[in-house]
């Protein structure tokens, strides 16, 4: 029983650890709008923290710079299991109009499983947080899987 | 045997583990609904610290290389099971609790030595986000250290003025005292101090305008960095008891004496009391403040609420 | 029997003394004969102070003894005279332990060292003179006492000489050292002056009703004399200079015996010589130098960067609330500063032995530069951690029960007498307590915590041989601070009892004609009542159930963690995964292995740097409390100047004190 009642809390204490991945700030600031007294994603749960070690939510903005690469890339192996990835936005996901150039070592599915993908340049905040209860729905389900 | 019964009753039901953890986990519950409500937001359920500790307990613990595993893992622990024992001197109304004498004392080391088991967890997981989190831990607990002592010698000098020594640290004498005389906070003198300690409480909580510890946007949430899995769960859950310990202590230095002798009714009161210093001492000043800078804290801990703690000592000292 | 357990003194003294004197004879040669020479005196000097435990504070007899059997003609003592009452022994307990723990300690930490038969004998010498001190009943002996016990001091504070620093603090500790002795004789000289004798038995009995302004004079110089023994403030810069530059164990030595013989000096002073404790002009005197020297520091040992010289402010703090305990004139004021001083020896006496097992295995206690030692000396660190605990005040070890004893007593005084200096005192004192805690939080990030400097890689743990003197003081500061109350009725009891009870003391040397005739105050048996019993053991008790039931909790859930590691070990790359199948991160683990650079250590179990890779970065000792010291940049910066560094200074601040001191005094005792 203990153990439904800590796959069920799953869903509904999702800690977000936001990366830019290179990111020109649009999604940054819709990202932090989300959890503004308009949006209010904090009624689902969601909080923003400051460490990966407590994130439950991976999202990452911007194209993957060269630069940001092997930043991304370690602090996403610092999360702990079990853990979504949400990419914000058009960039991580195509470079959008970042894409070719030779500062840009994208996509971000190149490092990782991406479980979902808000698209849009900039996503809504409503897409944002569709995208997010979203993942936070497979955080359950990872859980119930890494348990079987 | 009936004895054994009654008394394992109390450590871990009534005013023990049980009652603690969950007023804890409400107190916390409602203080981050009213936040919500007063920025005109819905906000998280009430329930809300309690999946995120549930949660906690269900993700993977990452023990860093760097870290020193066995005080990185005792740590939480040790600073969960100081508060309960805490708690457990601090009386609910009606006088339940393991009081003995002297335990005002008492009741401030144990504080004290939560604060610092967090510390060495904080510094055992060998982090330097830590290390500057810790740093301002302590600087922290040096800020209201000196107001806290000073209205626990304020109300101690108020309740104990007909003991032999003309002072009590004993948190049964300083509620029978007031069930005689009515509450400490009726008392003139003491006005001051219950603003000095809804000031001190959010302080030594670690609430948010005082929460420079763990700071998550400067200093990737200090003392906790590298906490994940349960160990941070239990640090959460010790923030949410701390929130009762404190409002309780409130409760019994300044709000004691109120008992009507049911027991159900005192427990209602309390709960109802500490729901309602933690409006005053903790949301309010979450939902109006931004964050302080370190140097902030130390000098209005030092000369504002020292101040105003200094006012009601002396005071008692004068009018009696 | 019990006439030749009166012999016991005298032959603990010279068990130490002889001892000093067959090392130098026979130890050249042979380091085992040398350390079987040591160990023998050390091990003698302590069983026959336990022996005397029975007799002094079980039976509550005052063992006198005479010299040569020069026993008082015509009531005038003119021979030398030992006297062990329960105050003396006491403190002959503390020094005997220290010495024999502090010696054990040394066979291994100063192997390293040349000329090691003049550092034993120097040893010997200063544990005898020491002991010799507090169990004399001779006031010029005790200056002959306090002279060998500074000059052998300052020789092994120089013993290290090729250290930077090492001659220059030696010089400090001889040039004020030599002041404070010299105050001391003319204390001497002025009182045998007026009374025609040296005996302290003698003089209490003729002090007590014929006190004029010279033996004022006299009371001043004995203070300032003592004081500069127990280094209390302006002394205090000595301290620091000596303390950060000689070996551990004589920083043991310095700290935890030394400046006991200080604060014994005082004790005898006020309590039983001139018995004038229950003079506020008195209290105010020597609750002020303690409670002074008790905060200034504190707020010093904030700002150091050297381990031990971080060490040696705090040693002289706590002396300070030994002091501050003493002043206060009650019967609980002065359990408390007894079992305060008791204390100290014991976790100053652990720190200094652990700063001294991180010199010996790093070579280096610049805080600055250490960090991260736990990995390499685990047990050194729980050590060091159980020492810090008892210094700040943390239940359940024995700093707790004396401070909150020592709270207590100057909270009741200042409400027993209504005077808010004793109410700053109590307030101090725990304001204190929580800057001592800060420090020792800075200590332990910097050293023992944070990330191991790459310099310090091949460090190792002490030897066995290093740890037994540690842990043995380990122990004793958790079955003090268990058993406070048994302390307090077998130990501080007695020796309170005996401090204040000076007509037994008088009688014991005098004969108890001679104590009636000088109308010496027979005090009862002093009353000391906790306002509060602590207890520990019952609140261990609760302690532990709670811990038990979490536990058990943590247990029940258990289950769910087994079933989430093989998750976690398959993030570990061991060849290729099947698609679809695989945990989230396997795939990144993959592109890692695929294209970027090799690591042999994963980073999931790197700190958290955001998301740089992981480096050498310590936050070490000053870099911590920025907030704390800001606020207070011009309280520091003024004692940074007031601390120059220079003996003329230093000289000049001790002068000063005794012509204040001694203007008080004539003004109003």
């Amino acid at each position: 029983m203990l153990q439904n009642m800590i796959d069920s809390s799953m869903k509904k204490s999702p800690w977000i650890f936001h990366i830019n991945a290179g990111s020109c700030n649009g999604c940054d600031i819709e990202l932090v709008s989300v959890l503004t007294p308009r949006y209010d994603a904090e009624r689902y749960g969601f909080k923003l923290c400051g460490s990966p070690r407590q994130a439950d939510i991976v999202v990452v903005s911007g194209p993957v710079t060269m630069q940001s690469r092997e930043r991304l890339r370690r602090t996403l192996a610092q999360v702990p299991e079990p853990f979504c990835v949400v990419s914000l936005g058009s960039c991580p996901r195509s470079g959008n109009v970042f894409k070719g150039s030779y500062a840009i070592d994208g996509p971000l599915e190149k490092y990782v499983h991406v479980d979902v993908s808000v698209a849009g340049c900039t996503p809504k905040p409503e897409a944002i947080i569709a995208g997010l209860a979203q993942a936070a729905q497979l955080l359950e389900e990872k859980r119930k899987e890494a348990r079987k | 045997m009936t004895n054994v019964l009654l008394y394992a009753v109390h450590l871990f039901l009534f005013p023990g583990l049980l009652f603690i953890v969950v007023m804890g986990l409400l107190l916390a519950g409602i203080d981050r609904k009213l936040v919500a409500r007063m920025q005109n937001r819905v906000g998280a359920s009430i329930l809300q610290p309690w999946y995120d500790f549930l949660k906690c307990c269900g993700k993977e613990t990452i023990i860093p290389r760097h870290a020193r595993k066995g005080l990185f893992l005792g740590a939480p622990v040790a600073c969960f099971v100081i508060l309960i024992s805490a708690a457990l001197f601090i009386p609910v109304f009606g006088g339940l609790s393991m009081s003995f004498e002297g335990d005002v004392v008492v009741i401030l080391y144990l504080l004290t030595a939560a604060g610092v088991a967090i510390i060495v967890g904080s510094a055992a997981s060998g982090s330097p986000f830590a290390g500057v989190g810790l740093s301002r831990e302590m600087v922290a607990m040096i800020s209201y250290e000196l107001p806290f002592v000073l209205v626990l010698l304020a109300v101690g000098a108020l309740c104990g003025q007909d003991s032999a020594y003309g002072v009590t640290f004993s948190m049964d004498e300083i509620v029978r005292w007031q069930t005689e005389n009515g509450s400490s906070l009726l008392h003139p003198a003491m006005i001051p101090a219950a603003i000095a300690m809804l000031f001190v409480i959010p302080c030594e909580i670690g609430m948010h305008p005082f929460d420079i510890a763990e700071a998550e946007t400067e200093i990737s949430e200090g003392t906790l960095t590298e906490y994940s899995g349960a160990p941070l769960g239990v640090f959460k859950l010790c923030h949410c008891v701390k929130m009762y310990v404190m409002t309780a202590l409130f409760c019994a230095l300044f709000l004691g004496g109120l008992s009507t002798g049911i027991l159900l009714v005192d427990a209602l009161l309390e709960v109802v009391f500490c729901i309602i210093v933690t409006f005053l001492c903790m949301t309010v000043p979450h939902a109006i403040c931004a964050r302080f800078k370190v140097e902030q804290v130390f000098k209005f801990y030092w000369t504002f609420v020292s101040a105003l703690a200094l006012i009601s000592l002396l005071l008692v000292w004068i009018m009696r | 029997m019990s006439e030749f357990i009166s012999n016991f003194p005298i032959l603990a003294i010279m068990s130490l003394f002889l001892g000093a004197f067959i090392t130098s004879l026979l130890g050249r040669k042979n380091a085992v004969v040398r350390n079987v020479i040591v160990f023998i005196s050390m091990a003698l000097a302590l069983i026959m102070m336990l022996a005397l435990i029975k007799p002094v504070f079980i039976e509550g007899k005052v063992i006198g003894y005479w010299l040569g059997n020069w026993a008082p003609v015509a009531d005038w003592a003119i021979g030398i005279g030992l006297e062990v009452d329960a105050l003396s022994l006491f403190f002959g307990l503390i020094i005997t332990v220290a010495v024999f723990v502090s010696g054990t300690y040394s066979f291994t930490y100063m192997s390293h060292d040349d000329s090691l038969v003049n550092y034993y004998t120097l040893f010997l010498m200063l544990s005898g003179s020491v002991l010799g001190l507090v169990l004399s009943g001779d006031l010029f002996n005790m200056f002959v006492m306090i002279e060998i016990m500074t000059f052998t001091a300052v020789a092994l504070t120089a013993f290290r000489n090729t250290y930077e620093g090492a001659l220059e603090g030696a010089l400090k500790y001889l040039v004020v050292g030599a002041l404070g002795s010299s105050s001391v004789l003319i204390g001497t000289a002025l009182i045998y002056s007026q009374l025609h004798t040296l005996n302290l038995a003698q003089i209490t009995a003729l002090l007590t009703n014929d006190q004029n302004i010279v033996t004022g004079i006299a009371f001043a110089f004995l203070f300032i004399g003592f004081g500069t023994k127990a280094f209390l403030f302006p002394f205090h810069p000595l301290a620091a200079d000596a303390h950060a530059v000689a070996p551990a164990s004589i920083s043991l030595m310095i700290s935890g015996v030394l400046t006991k013989c200080g604060v014994y000096g005082i004790i005898r002073l006020v309590y039983c010589l001139y018995q004038n404790i229950d003079r506020p002009f008195v209290q105010y005197l020597v609750t002020a130098f303690g409670a002074v020297s008790m905060f200034i520091c504190v707020t010093m040992a904030f700002n150091q960067h050297n381990f031990k010289r971080l060490l040696a402010f705090h040693s002289i703090s706590q002396v300070g609330y030994v002091i501050t305990a003493v002043g206060l004139g009650t019967s609980l004021g002065l359990a408390s500063g007894l079992y305060h001083a008791m204390n100290h020896t014991i976790f100053k006496g652990l720190l200094f032995l652990t700063a001294g097992a991180v010199q010996h295995m790093t070579g280096s206690l610049d805080l600055d530069e250490l960090g991260g030692l736990s990995k390499k000396m685990p047990r050194t660190c729980i050590l060091f951690l159980i020492g810090a605990a008892s210094i700040s005040g943390l239940p359940p070890f024995n700093g707790f029960g004396s401070k909150w004893m020592i709270y207590q007593a100057a909270f009741e005084k200042s409400s027993q007498t209504g005077n808010v200096f004793f109410l700053v005192v109590c307030v101090t004192a725990l304001i204190t307590s929580v800057l001592t805690l800060a420090s020792f939080v800075k200590v332990a990030q910097s050293v023992f915590f944070g990330q191991l400097n790459p310099k310090f890689e091949n460090t190792k743990e002490v030897p066995l041989a290093m740890r037994i003197p540690m842990w043995i003081l380990a122990i004793l500061c958790i079955v003090t601070g268990i058993f406070p109350g048994s302390v307090a009725n077998k130990l501080l009891m007695p020796a309170v009892n005996a401090a204040t009870n000076t007509r037994a003391y008088v009688s014991a040397m005098m004969g108890e004609a001679y104590a009636a005739a000088h109308q010496v105050v027979h005090a009862g048996a002093a009353d000391v009542q906790l306002i509060g019993v602590y207890s520990p053991m019952s609140w261990m008790l609760l302690l532990l159930s709670i811990t038990s039931a979490v536990c058990l909790v943590a247990v029940l859930g258990s289950p769910e963690k087994k079933k989430l590691e093989p998750v976690v070990g398959a993030n570990v790359p061991n060849g290729p995964m099947t698609p679809g199948s695989i945990p989230v991160t396997s795939q990144s683990r993959e592109a890692d292995e695929r294209e970027l650079i090799t690591d042999d250590l994963d980073p999931k179990y790197e700190s958290f740097f955001s998301g740089e890779h992981a480096e050498y970065s310590q936050v070490g000792g000053s870099d911590l409390f920025w907030g704390f010291k800001k606020n207070w940049r011009h309280y520091f910066s003024f004692m940074h100047e007031w601390h120059s560094g220079i003996l003329n200074d230093y000289a000049l601040y001790g002068a000063c004190s005794l012509a204040l001191t001694l203007l008080l005094c004539v003004l109003f005792l």
